[in-house]
């Protein structure tokens, strides 16, 4: 065989190989980390609410799939199986901004009671009768 | 999306002047599944409202398409911006009506629940049996149905057409609890 027949083969394998790895890459792209990214949007629960209530489609294209750090008062605490669900919302309000927990803050609840003051980032999914965080972390 | 709010905040008002009829939940479970020989892919949803209303047997089920999560982000992805386009079609809907509530027993019992399923803004009648407990404080929904993909206008590309099934398994599982306010 010629020394070229080989480079040529050399090169097709090589470059297989760098395709099949990036495709692996692409293919196995992790989620986003919400306790290491910075929020993009950080503002209180009760504004985040307001915002929804008054006009949901602006709010689903400013929000939507947005990193968000909330602050407001927590008036729920639910904890089953191994989710947790933290709703924030001032009294006298309908809604609410509703956290789902991410697996890993679970250890935390415990130490959380209604009432109290709490400082929470997660993704934004959209508004039904609330506000809805997925992935939460519990900042304070 | 305002008049669905008018008539649900209407729902509401009406439901409290005739006192403890509702049953609701607001973290409600949806999952999908589909199996295809190249690869199963399956997401959950815990956020699902679901509202019932006990003196006539109607039940409103809405979804955030976005709430979905899948274990692979790509798929996330893929499955909000190319298939059910979910900035355009937040969500998913379903009105029906659960038969005979009130004359169901403290057990264990089979029920045919029709009604229409929104999805990617396209409206379907459909017809599935559920599992249904209802007590004094719970009314426990679960079951599954099969959705075909394109009934709702979902275009699946030729090139991953082999890892995405025609037909999607839709579970549910649903713990209704009285609401008050």
């Amino acid at each position: 065989m010629s020394k070229k027949i080989k480079n040529i083969i050399l090169a097709i394998i090589l470059g297989i190989t760098g395709i099949i790895i990036i495709v692996n890459i692409v293919y196995n792209k992790p989620h986003i980390s919400v306790s290491e990214a910075s929020p993009d949007i950080t503002l209180v629960s009760q504004k985040l609410l307001n915002d929804f209530e008054n006009n949901e489609f602006e709010s689903n294209s400013k929000y939507l799939d947005k990193i968000i750090e909330v602050n407001g008062t927590i008036s729920e605490i639910n904890v089953s199986e191994n989710k947790g669900i933290i709703t924030l919302s001032d009294e006298g309000s309908m809604g609410g901004v509703i956290c789902h927990l991410s697996p890993e803050e679970h250890t935390k609840i415990a130490s959380l009671k209604k009432g109290q003051n709490i400082k929470i980032k997660g993704i934004c999914t959209g508004y039904l009768m609330d506000v809805i965080l997925v992935k939460c972390i519990i900042i304070n | 999306m305002k008049t669905t709010h008018i008539l649900l905040l209407c729902f509401f008002l009406t439901n409290f002047l005739q006192g403890q009829e509702r049953f609701l939940t607001k973290q409600g479970y949806t999952s999908f599944f589909s199996s295809s020989p190249v690869e199963d892919i399956k997401a959950d949803n815990n956020q699902v409202l679901s509202i019932i209303d006990t003196s006539t047997g109607a039940i409103a089920i809405s979804i955030l398409m976005k709430s979905f999560q899948f274990e692979k982000s790509l798929m996330q992805e893929h499955f909000n911006e190319n298939y059910v386009e979910s900035d355009t079609y937040p969500k998913a809907k379903f009105k029906g009506k659960i038969p005979n509530i009130n004359g169901l027993s403290n057990s264990e019992e089979t029920v045919t629940i029709t009604g229409d399923l929104t999805i990617h803004g396209v409206t379907k009648n459909i017809k599935t049996q559920a599992k249904i407990i209802k007590t004094q404080d719970n009314i426990s929904l679960k079951g599954s149905f099969p959705v075909n993909v394109a009934d709702y206008n979902i275009e699946i590309p030729a090139v991953v057409i082999n890892n995405i099934a025609k037909t999607i398994e839709v579970t549910f599982e649903l713990d209704h609890k009285p609401y008050k306010k």
